[in-house]
């Protein structure tokens, strides 16, 4: 039973998401208390009278008490999250036990994170995201919903699966050799022979990457990109996996599981493990044969028609400056295997300019908030006779609305008879933030650029052939790989997760239970009880992180688990040193949940760190490691040092 | 660095949505109890029909009661019931599971005391009822270190400066008022802490309510329609009419123990179904069982080796078992009590008291000045005024039920399920003698004056003793700092103490705050080692008893990559260590 709710303060409902079994509860609900043969209530409405109280009820408490509701839970563990963003109210309930409270609030950051990615800076504004979420046009708004209840299915789906959405890092192909051909191929062939090309109109190709599945064989950005943050990325496979979903077959793992002639392997640990010389240790992990392992029948995805295979989607990526929006295309290899391009559209710069007023009205706004008056309101802004012309000149070209709104501000604060810097310029301050952000609207929002606003098809067709005819040879290799990246050798060690998160990037055994190919762990019931609890080491990891804890470790049952979050100072020559731990800020209850997809959270964790050590480069890597409870404790610790020192190794491959 | 209890500035509240139906009704005639009671009334308002509000909401959409409500700076754990709203709020880093603990806790207390919540409000005022939540609120909340509160364990005492055998001592005490057929169960407490019980910890924490009542002396008779005290001057007494849980009670009342042995006839027939609680006493020892090199006893006519195998999932009498047992099997002494006619018992006793006997001469009279005040409210009242006390009391609850409208079948589920029973105490000074009794102790002249004179001078005796037990110079804080819960008996040794807490101490509470709500939510997670920058705690637990351990020092310089040689790995073998001199064994 799942639901997931975003409502604006006056308690109408911008959007919602329902499993069936809660809108069956929802309809029954209704159901007993209507009338004979009256006719059920459209289920929005429902849904709206249902959550109307709890709605109002958070409004009151943030009025009159300055706090906030943040979750409720109930006899029968229903869990209730609720998380404000400025003037819009996220609700997620769950009452299936499959989630927790804080997977719940992650949801919800995910969602948010998701209407940034397709509103961009509309989200600034309350009242221009609701006319965003909800279309008057019903047909329109019922396209949008299910766009976005598919997308918010597709991260629930990868977040219940995927390793790499679990720890939110990307996890990429282990193939030097065939990465670095591909980067090669991308930049020198594909990327520029787009961009010189005349038909592009306009738009120009920033970063190229293709994804295999959910995992990174490739990423080229040319030179005067900027960076594309690890959130971005992992929300732009989100994107690509909701267009293109890979196949999951739930129904056949226990069929398989009869007529499966692949002996089931057990890990035990030696007696006493040897001591191991780091120089003839076998490899921890070694790359998998992959004539072997070949699986035919696991390579569908499911089609999923797009109405206009050439239109880009639009999507907006964090910058230094503001949310920069660029056009996306997702080209099809071949099932399961993607493309994307990402391009910067003609105007752009427009949205540079927008969020600098944008910024200096939200700021004032504040300042007045807080009872700043005459230049003191000004303060920590450039001189306002500079913005003043800034905002003259560029503005000509920019909406009536703006100017009208414009015109009104000058009137309060510039003019005698005007109220100057004071409370009253409030309305006036927030009617040109509204009006900033309806020029972003104009400029940017998918449907009000031009149709015609693309890569020609002609183009976008080249770039999938060429790319096609480069890893036609590759194609089965990848797929395969891409279930069985890597393989260990250690006796007594079950499952290990390795996350640079200076990078973004992962590194872990797969561990797909539900695939017909055997993962690490073999199948069935087994592998199905490991993967529940890798999936429980992580949160419970990111639970004590957020407290402050950076080493965990735990007996549960027959497994040994452990945690370790550290920090090198990276230089050519080896490792580097390693960096002394210090204390971490704990973070609240109430704020973003520990990940990179959301918050990045590690982002400021390494900022933070960075502020002690400037000039070098930090780098922070996180081990998640289970091990079978009967090896004594100093042999697992000494093999996960063991298996640190190694996995550090191949990440400073320069893939990115 | 004083830190502050980590519920004085917690909100209480007692809502009754029943009274808030229509649109004109104010939602401040459904308060009932509101504490602070100073808060504004409108703030009250707010809180109150917010809250009932949105958990009614919730709870209409879940179908289930709200357990559990969090904001952004406090939490609230709640308690749905027949339309009565309860909600207890803290700070948000005091773990869920031990907020809803207190919470069930207050409501138990009360139940305990007054019976029925909805019958108590017909039957006393809500400002009456308010002094009595009040007092309970404070019992709880009051005099603890923060980690009493994250266990909601009881309070004993500190058993390491206290000779073993005044334990055993109480113990006995107990176990011959336990001769008496109409005694249930009993408790010693001193200085509102207990010393011995044979109650179930939930029910000794109820018991201790009324001891924290008497022993700040601000108890009043009025308070409970009940209530008789008759006092010497040395010592008094007092019996109040309580309301059990039919699942408490049949513990009292069946416990493993046979009790054709005790000295008195009329005894109610042993149940088939033996339940694990509760104490033996000693005389039925059979000494054979602990020792097979000796001669088998020809009294020992008892061979029910499950009663007497001491397991740690029974409570005991004695707050530490492992003590206790080997007191009970190894003192020399045991086989003189073998007579079960308990006054070698009593010789026994006075043997022990013997050496001070002086001293309890002059402490007895001291005691004159002392306890003026309870034996003042004590004096008037006999058994006879008593229960024409109790049959007003029925006569008013019936007149108060038959005109009103018929209760829900919820409610009178919840009113009938509550049996009424006696608590009897005895109070020497800072000593009392809790016990459970049956209702019939009140009139049954000839058993109160054997359970009275049969204790009383072991308890003077055994109050002397332990006003002259020095509290202990706690000796020199060790380099380390641990607590150990007994799941079990719901008590806690540590070695954090008091309400002044360094920053090492403070890092261990904030780690055990996590660690034990991990615990609480994995039944199969055994052990876990936290580390941050300056400290390392070690947990590990059993289905009996939880345990943490701090190593102190200057932190071990490391980089938080693994390494073998950290010494935060080396905390389990420290902390077993460590840990045996305070009687907690590891291995």
């Amino acid at each position: 039973m799942k639901c997931l709710l975003l409502a604006n303060e006056s308690a109408e409902v911008l959007f919602y998401w329902t499993d069936t079994e809660f809108e069956q509860r929802v309809q029954e609900q209704y159901g007993v208390s209507q009338e004979e043969g009256e006719r059920l209530p459209a289920f929005e409405d429902s849904i709206n009278t249902l959550f109307a109280p709890i709605i109002i009820s958070c409004s009151t408490m943030v009025d009159r008490l300055g706090d906030n509701y943040t979750s409720f839970s109930t006899e029968n563990n229903h869990i209730y999250v609720l998380h404000q963003f400025e003037e819009c109210l996220y609700i997620a309930v769950n009452g299936d036990g499959d989630e927790t409270e804080e997977d719940l609030k992650r949801k919800i950051f995910v969602m948010k994170k998701l209407t940034e990615i397709m509103f961009g800076m509309v989200t600034f504004s309350g009242a221009l995201l609701r006319k965003e979420l909800r279309p008057q046009d019903t047909e329109q708004r019922n396209r949008l919903w299910k766009k976005l209840r598919s997308l918010l299915e597709t991260y629930s789906r990868l977040r219940e699966n995927d390793q790499s959405f679990l720890v939110e890092a990307v996890e990429r192909l282990i193939h030097p050799t065939l990465c670095e051909q591909c980067i090669e191929f991308l930049e020198r062939r594909l990327v520029q022979q787009i961009n010189s090309n005349m038909d592009r109109m306009g738009e120009e190709v920033l970063h190229a990457f293709i994804l295999v599945h959910t995992k990174l064989l490739a990423f080229y950005s040319s030179r005067n990109a900027s960076n594309l943050y690890s959130s971005d990325l992992l929300a732009l496979i989100i994107l690509v996996q909701d267009l293109y979903p890979s196949k999951i077959n739930l129904d056949e793992t226990s069929e398989e599981l009869e007529s499966s002639s692949v002996p089931e392997v057990f890990y035990t640990p030696e007696p006493s493990p040897p001591e191991r010389e780091s120089g003839d240790s076998p490899p921890v992990f070694q790359f998998v044969d992959p004539d072997v392992q070949m699986a035919e029948d696991s390579l569908q995805t499911l089609e999923a028609p797009t109405p206009d295979p050439s239109a880009p989607s639009r999507v907006f990526l964090e910058s230094k400056e503001c949310p920069m929006p660029h056009s996306m295309y997702c080209l099809p290899l071949w099932p399961g295997i993607t493309l994307v391009l990402l391009t910067k559209i003609p105007n752009s710069h427009v949205a540079t300019s927008v969020c600098y007023f944008l910024e200096a009205f939200v700021k004032l706004e504040k300042r007045l908030c807080e009872g700043h008056e005459g230049a003191a309101a000004m303060r920590g802004q450039p001189s306002v006779q500079e913005q003043r012309s800034r905002l003259e000149k560029l503005i000509k070209t920019w909406t009536s609305q703006l100017q009208n709104a414009w015109t009104d501000f000058k009137n309060k604060a510039f003019s005698r008879s005007g109220s100057g810097f004071t409370r009253d310029l409030l309305p006036s301050c927030r009617n040109m933030k509204t009006q900033l952000c309806g020029v972003y609207r104009q400029f940017f929002a998918a449907e009000c650029m031009g149709s015609s606003q693309r890569l020609a098809p002609h183009l976008q067709e080249r770039a999938l052939s060429m790319v096609q005819e480069k890893l036609m040879d590759w194609k089965d290799f990848l797929l395969v790989k891409s279930k069985r990246n890597i393989t260990m050798e250690f006796p007594g060690l079950i499952h290990f997760i390795y996350v640079d998160r200076s990078n973004g990037q992962m590194i872990a055994p797969s561990l797909n239970v539900t695939d017909r190919t055997v993962s690490e762990l073999g199948k069935g019931p087994l592998a199905d009880f490991i993967k529940k609890k890798v999936w429980s080491l992580v949160a419970t990891a990111q639970r004590y992180l957020q407290k402050g804890y950076a080493t965990v470790t735990l007996r549960d049952g027959d497994y040994f688990y452990c945690y370790f979050l550290c920090y090198n100072i990276s230089n050519e020559n080896d490792m580097g040193y390693k960096l002394e731990v210090i204390d971490i800020p704990s973070s609240p209850d109430d704020g973003a949940p520990v990940g990179m997809l959301t918050c990045d959270y590690y982002r400021k964790l390494l900022r933070y760190y960075s502020k002690k050590h400037q000039n070098e480069v930090v780098k922070c890597y996180e081990l998640f490691t289970v091990h079978l409870g009967v090896i004594p404790n100093e042999y697992i610790l000494q093999h996960c040092s063991q298996l640190a020192r190694k996995l550090w190794e191949p990440t400073r491959i320069p893939l990115l | 660095k004083i830190t502050l209890p980590p519920l004085t500035n917690s909100f209480f509240f007692l809502y009754d949505s029943s009274k808030v139906q229509e649109e004109v009704d104010l939602t401040r005639d459904g308060i009932y109890y509101f504490s602070p009671e100073d808060t504004p009334i409108d703030q009250q308002e707010l809180l109150c029909g917010q809250l009932a509000g949105v958990c009614r909401c919730v709870s209409e959409l879940s179908s289930s009661p709200v357990r559990l409500l969090h904001l952004r700076k406090s939490k609230y754990a709640v308690r749905m019931k027949d339309k009565f709203l309860w909600a207890l709020s803290c700070v948000v880093d005091i773990p869920d599971v031990s907020v809803c603990d207190l919470l069930d806790q207050l409501i138990a207390l009360f139940c305990f005391y007054n019976g029925p919540v909805r019958q108590s409000y017909q039957l006393y005022s809500k400002q009456e009822l308010a002094l009595r939540w009040a007092r309970y609120l404070c019992h709880l909340q009051g005099g603890s270190t923060e980690l009493h509160h994250i266990f909601s364990c009881l309070r004993t005492i500190d058993s390491t400066h206290i000779d073993p055998l005044l334990l055993l001592k109480a113990a006995l005490i107990l176990q011959a008022c336990q001769r008496c057929p109409l005694v249930l169960a009993g408790c010693i407490l001193y200085r509102g802490r207990v010393v011995s019980t044979q109650m179930p910890p939930a029910l000794t924490v109820k018991v201790m309510v009324y001891e924290t009542q008497t022993y700040s002396q601000d108890f009043q008779v009025t308070a409970n329609g009940l209530s008789s005290l008759v006092g010497s001057p040395f010592s008094s007494t007092a019996t109040t009419q309580v309301f059990l849980m039919p699942t408490e009670l049949h513990m009292l009342r069946c416990p493993p123990v046979d009790r054709a042995c005790r000295s008195h006839c009329n005894q109610p027939p042993c149940q088939p179904s033996r339940s694990r609680l509760l104490s033996r006493t000693l005389s039925d020892t059979p000494t054979t069982d602990t020792d097979s090199s000796m001669p088998s006893s020809p009294r020992s006519s008892l061979s029910d080796e499950l009663c007497f195998s001491p397991s740690p999932s029974r409570v005991n009498t004695p707050i530490h078992s492992n003590l206790m047992n080997q007191s009970e099997y190894f003192t020399p002494d045991s086989h003189v009590h073998s007579t079960s006619n308990g006054t070698n018992l009593c010789a026994v006793e006075e043997h022990l008291a013997g050496l001070n006997i002086n001293q309890i001469k002059s402490e007895e009279n001291k005691l004159d000045a002392n306890n003026h005040v309870t034996n003042k409210n004590g004096n008037g009242e006999t058994e006879e005024e008593a229960k024409t006390k109790s049959k007003q009391i029925n006569r008013k609850l019936k007149e108060k039920n038959e005109p009103t409208n018929t209760p829900s079948p919820h409610e009178t589920l919840e009113d009938t399920s509550l049996v009424p029973l006696v608590l009897y105490q005895h109070r020497v000074k800072g000593l009392v003698l809790a016990l459970l009794v049956e209702p019939e102790f009140i009139t049954d002249h000839s058993a109160r004056e054997e359970v009275h004179h049969s204790s009383l001078a072991s308890l003077n005796g055994l109050e002397a003793h332990l006003r002259n037990t020095s509290p202990g110079t706690p000796g020199p804080p060790g380099p380390y700092t641990f607590a150990h819960y007994d799941c079990i008996q719901n008590t806690l040794t540590t070695n954090v103490c008091g309400r002044s807490v360094g920053p090492q101490d403070q890092a261990f509470v904030k780690a055990t705050k996590l660690v034990h709500s991990h615990f609480s939510r994995l039944d199969t997670l055994q052990e876990a080692i936290v580390r941050n920058a300056s400290s390392a705690v070690y947990g590990t637990r059993t289905t009996a008893q939880e345990t943490y351990f701090l190593q102190q020092g200057t932190p071990v310089r490391n980089s938080g990559s693994p390494d073998p040689q950290d010494s935060a790995f080396s905390l389990p073998r420290k902390a077993r260590l460590r840990l045996l001199k305070h009687g907690v064994n590891l291995l």
